[in-house]
């Protein structure tokens, strides 16, 4: 990702730390950090209490083991301490694979960690060991998740012809940065085992490192997301020849019965099946659904709508409240630094459900910036008292986007990172039960005065 | 002694001969550091801990009107997006209001720049801040990517400075220039001691053309006590301290944290300044000393009736009304004494483990075995340097002592030894205790009140109210898994301890005086020997 500009608020860290977010997701993996003292805390303090209090993990937050690089290895070199580190690790860290990642101090120092990873590996009994590379000056934590899964599928995935049908990897929902990675990951699951396929989703308590050793096996990698996840998708088929396809985060019944269809179409799947199966998740969830009619009707619960995330979720919530609950989205926002070029391609998958996405999305990083946005596309009081109010508005956004909220008389919500005013453990909100907890949560705070 | 001729302070490894790795017992420690022989400790194996770009935060990242510039990549300074209601609620309990710590803004610093250098980004940044937003202050704090391709940062500071209005601050933070996270304070201090004190127009007294006003203005003056909070205390022990001072007649303008860059200002115009914690701030009252003539106490913290008293009392002595001190303490001391009493049943003797910054972790042991009646079975500190002495001496010679930042794998071992019935840590990390089945009380944060004698009641009532029910933490430690491997629970704790550079990892601690107390540590019943 192109750094052209600096950033308010940024709303990512950096990639050593989705680097570590994504390692320490990982069951049984232990991330090593070649990197200054603080860059492990420092990021996991934004995965965690800026990401619903994820906490610590199996050995995360201050547990990261680390070289902790200081002015002796910045001038001498950091491989010794490293070397010594790694060693260490392995002698007191119950882990069945460590995960090296190089912070900004060792990779502008040029250490030479490879060599030392190498010389680790030979050593008999221990864990095996990769590398990542998570310079801060390279991408954001967005980049450092690609990263990672790149690392993971060139230097720990084994290599394989053998193809099996029904076999599918599943990624582009980054941990942390994702703040409902965990659940979103296990109703997609949920969803692809519906349908029969045996998944591998990496991150959830489902599945296990021999599972993704053998991860090659897969017909086809699938990316829930046009950007995050592209990187390690391209290495993935360099590697081991496994195709991949880009779709969105789906969310609803709309969506998500698309993708069920996608999948058909890719994997060729026995149509009667899908549709039977469809069918099925579609009548449970508006069963459910449904109930809001009431509410929906006696109360008004139709609402101009701002959306503010990552090209995932601006995406994705976009499409849901526009289909799904009838809303009216004016402002759709997404927040990272997306360079020109590749705009125009990111605002066309937006088009089929928003009225005029050139009008209506706009990319911006800074948080301030988002008011001037609105005011830009809806006039404000002309001094008449037939004004066309932008009322009854709601903002899905971050918890940084509250103020804004507030300042326009907007209902809001958390949802896109970072997230620090909610907790979150296994909700999540893609699919059928994830949109389901996501219309709760909408029409709780809509309704929270009563 | 000033060094506010240079860019930054020293760091505390150079000034004080900081240490930040050591097991042993009280005495050991407390000998060591006068022998000067901790310093050169290190670790084989060790685990992310702050650095001292995050720990700056929490003087800068709480002053009103201010911004701060994080120079380097992204995610410097992203431990700020999980508090950005907090910020707000915290400035509203001083009556501080507006979009305050809502802003921040990084340099984005990419691989470009780690070639071409990232002077032009951050000149671009500070002056379209200035531009968009007008703080009064902009705090530019340098991580570690500027510090190592070598931006002149003091450079572009004072070309934009020319400028604009906002006054630049630049704080040196790389965190690989120090492994004592408390290096932050000195660092921010310097920063605000250069570019706004020294550089400010305001004479100490301002001028008073009214003779009467004049007079009046100066009694107060005389009267007025620099308190210096840390952003690790809340609203309420600033109004208890705020309380104890008063009731001595005196004023109080309470800084540097929350307050604004005006009221900042008014530190050199006091009679005094009393600080609660000398790991915070032994080098701004030096200096403000040393520039402007303000005297200082550093001694103690106002943790525990015997302290608070010390504390009340140098103050007292100064200003010279040692009665009315003396006084307001015996009716405190008796009031709470009182009020401890139902609380003292449940807590007389429970056996407890004290983990916190060296100077509150000595003084909350004090408090818990003094006050409380509970056992300290041991003490952990953040860091180590001469300014925890005078509560380390006063702690049992051989209570096992351990110094390290965070570095949880010394303490989960020491804990499973040790087997406390409550833990007292500050906050950030108690989940490694948490997670092996010992209740915790989080303390230390701005959420909770400790210090003067609401703090004794408080602290006793929260440990009484967690005692009360400690399922959550019993489930979690029957629930939870642990990242090491049994062998190390069987393990020295300080196996990774070395003494000097280059020694080999599983380096028994060298000194003798250091290394025979600890093993009683490790007699494996789950009891420190006496």
């Amino acid at each position: 990702m192109p750094s052209t500009t600096f950033l308010e608020k940024p709303r990512a860290s950096c990639a050593l730390g989705g680097a570590l977010a994504t390692v320490n997701a990982l069951p049984r993996a232990v991330p090593i950090l070649h990197a200054s003292p603080g860059c492990g805390a420092m990021t996991s303090v934004s995965s965690s209490g800026a990401s619903g209090y994820l906490g610590s993990g199996y050995c995360g937050g201050n547990s990261i083991p680390t070289s902790s690089i200081g002015e002796q290895e910045v001038v001498f070199g950091g491989t010794d301490r490293l070397a010594e580190q790694m060693r260490t690790t392995a002698e007191i860290i119950d882990a069945d694979l460590f995960a090296v990642i190089t912070g900004c101090t060792a990779e502008i120092v040029g250490d030479d960690v490879l060599a030392v990873i190498r010389d680790y590996n030979k050593g008999p009994g221990q864990p095996p060991a990769i590398l990542i590379s998570g310079a801060g000056f390279k991408g954001d934590s967005l980049w450092g998740y690609d990263a990672a899964l790149e690392a993971l599928f060139r230097n720990y995935v084994e290599h394989t012809t053998v193809r099996i049908k029904g076999h599918v990897n599943i990624w582009g929902v980054p941990p942390a940065q994702d703040v409902w990675w965990y659940g979103n990951l296990l109703e997609i699951r949920r969803l692809l085992e519906g349908l029969g396929l045996h998944v591998n989703t990496f991150f959830t308590s489902r599945d296990s490192l021999p599972e993704i050793r053998s991860a090659a096996s897969a017909e086809l990698n699938i990316v829930l997301s046009p950007v995050h996840g592209i990187s390690a998708a391209k290495a993935f088929e360099e590697t081991h020849g496994t195709p991949y396809v880009l779709t969105d985060l789906p969310i609803g019944a709309k969506a998500t019965r698309a993708f069920l269809y996608e999948l058909e179409h890719l994997l060729h799947l026995d149509h009667a099946l899908v549709e039977g199966y469809a069918t099925q998740q579609d009548a449970l969830y508006y069963h459910a659904f449904n109930r809001l009619a009431d509410a929906y009707s006696d109360i008004d619960l139709q609402r101009y709508a701002i959306v503010i995330g990552t090209i995932d979720y601006a995406h994705a919530l976009a499409r849901f409240a526009t289909r799904e609950l009838g809303w009216i989205p004016e402002l759709v926002v997404v927040t990272e630094s997306v360079a020109t070029a590749d705009q125009s391609a990111l605002r066309k998958r937006f088009e089929g459900f928003l009225e005029n996405p050139d009008r209506t999305v706009v990319f911006e990083t800074d948080t301030s910036r988002m008011a001037g946005h609105l005011a830009e596309r809806w006039p404000g009081p002309n001094g008449s008292k037939y004004h066309l109010a932008f009322s009854p508005a709601f903002v899905l956004g971050s918890r940084l986007d509250r103020d804004f909220a507030e300042s326009i008389g907007a209902g809001h919500l958390s949802v896109s990172y970072p997230v620090s005013n909610r907790v979150v453990l296994n909700r999540g909100y893609a699919g059928y039960n994830g949109a389901l907890s996501l219309v709760e949560d909408i029409y709780s705070v809509v309704l929270a005065g009563r | 002694m000033t060094t506010l001729d240079k860019s930054g302070p020293p760091t505390r490894e150079e000034r004080l001969k900081a240490c930040n790795a050591f097991g042993g017992t009280a005495c050991g420690l407390v000998n060591g550091s006068q022998g000067g022989c901790l310093a050169n400790y290190s670790r084989g194996f060790s685990q992310s801990s702050g650095c001292q770009l995050m720990l700056s935060m929490a003087i800068a990242g709480t002053i009103p009107e201010s911004i701060t510039v994080f120079h380097g990549p992204s995610g410097c300074g992203s431990c700020l997006l999980s508090m950005a209601g907090l910020s707000k609620t915290n400035q509203a309990s001083r009556g501080n209001s507006g979009n305050i710590g809502t802003y921040w803004f990084s340099t984005n610093l990419g691989e470009v720049e780690v070639v071409n250098g990232g002077e032009a980004r951050l000149e671009a940044t500070l002056r379209e801040v200035d531009r968009r937003l007008h703080p009064q202050v902009i705090f530019v704090a340098c991580t570690c990517v500027p510090a190592i391709i070598g931006d002149d940062v003091d450079s572009v500071v004072e070309r934009v400075q020319a400028d604009v209005k906002a006054r630049i601050l630049p704080l040196h933070c790389a965190g690989f220039k120090t492994k004592i996270v408390a290096t932050a304070y000195d660092v921010v201090y310097h920063a605000m001691l250069k570019y706004l004190l020294q550089r400010s127009d305001r004479q100490p007294t301002p001028v008073i053309a009214d003779p009467i006003e004049r007079l009046a203005h100066e009694e107060r003056r005389k009267r007025t006590v620099n308190l210096l909070n840390v952003a690790s205390m809340s609203r309420g022990d600033e109004i208890e301290l705020k309380r104890l001072i008063e009731a001595l007649g005196l004023e109080v303008n309470i800084l540097p944290c929350f307050a604004t860059p005006d009221r900042f200002l008014l530190a050199k115009d006091a009679a005094l300044s009393v600080s609660i914690c000398a790991t915070h701030d032994d080098y701004f009252v030096e200096h403000l000393k040393e520039l402007y003539g303000v005297p200082y106490l550093l001694n103690t913290i106002p943790i525990g009736t015997t302290h608070t008293r010390k504390w009340l009392f140098e103050i007292a002595d100064f200003f010279n009304v040692r009665d009315r001190a003396e006084r307001l303490v015996a009716a405190e001391e008796a009031e709470v004494r009182q009020a401890l009493v139902p609380l003292r049943g449940t807590l007389q003797g429970k056996r407890t483990f004290v983990s916190a910054g060296e100077i509150r972790a000595g003084a909350q042991a004090i408090l818990l075995q003094e006050d409380l009646g509970m056992e300290v079975l041991a003490v952990r500190a953040h860091h180590y340097d001469r300014y925890g002495d005078v509560l380390f001496q006063d702690l049992d010679p051989e209570l096992p002592v351990n110094v390290g930042p965070s570095q949880p794998f010394e303490q989960v071992n020491l804990l499973k030894r040790l087997r406390p019935d409550i833990y007292v840590g500050h906050i950030g990390g108690n989940v490694w205790t948490a997670r092996l089945g010992i209740p915790v009380l989080p303390i230390f944060g701005p959420s909770n009140n400790y210090m003067g004698y609401q703090g004794i009641f408080e602290v006793a009532s929260r440990l009484h109210r967690v005692l009360r029910n400690p399922s959550y933490f019993t489930t979690l430690g029957e629930t939870a898994a642990t990242p090491y491997k049994r062998t190390w629970f069987e393990a020295d704790p300080f196996t990774y301890i070395r003494n000097g550079r280059g020694a080999n990892s599983g380096t028994r601690l060298a000194p003798a005086t250091h290394s025979a107390p600890h093993a009683s540590v490790l007699n494996g019943e789950g009891r420190a020997l006496p």
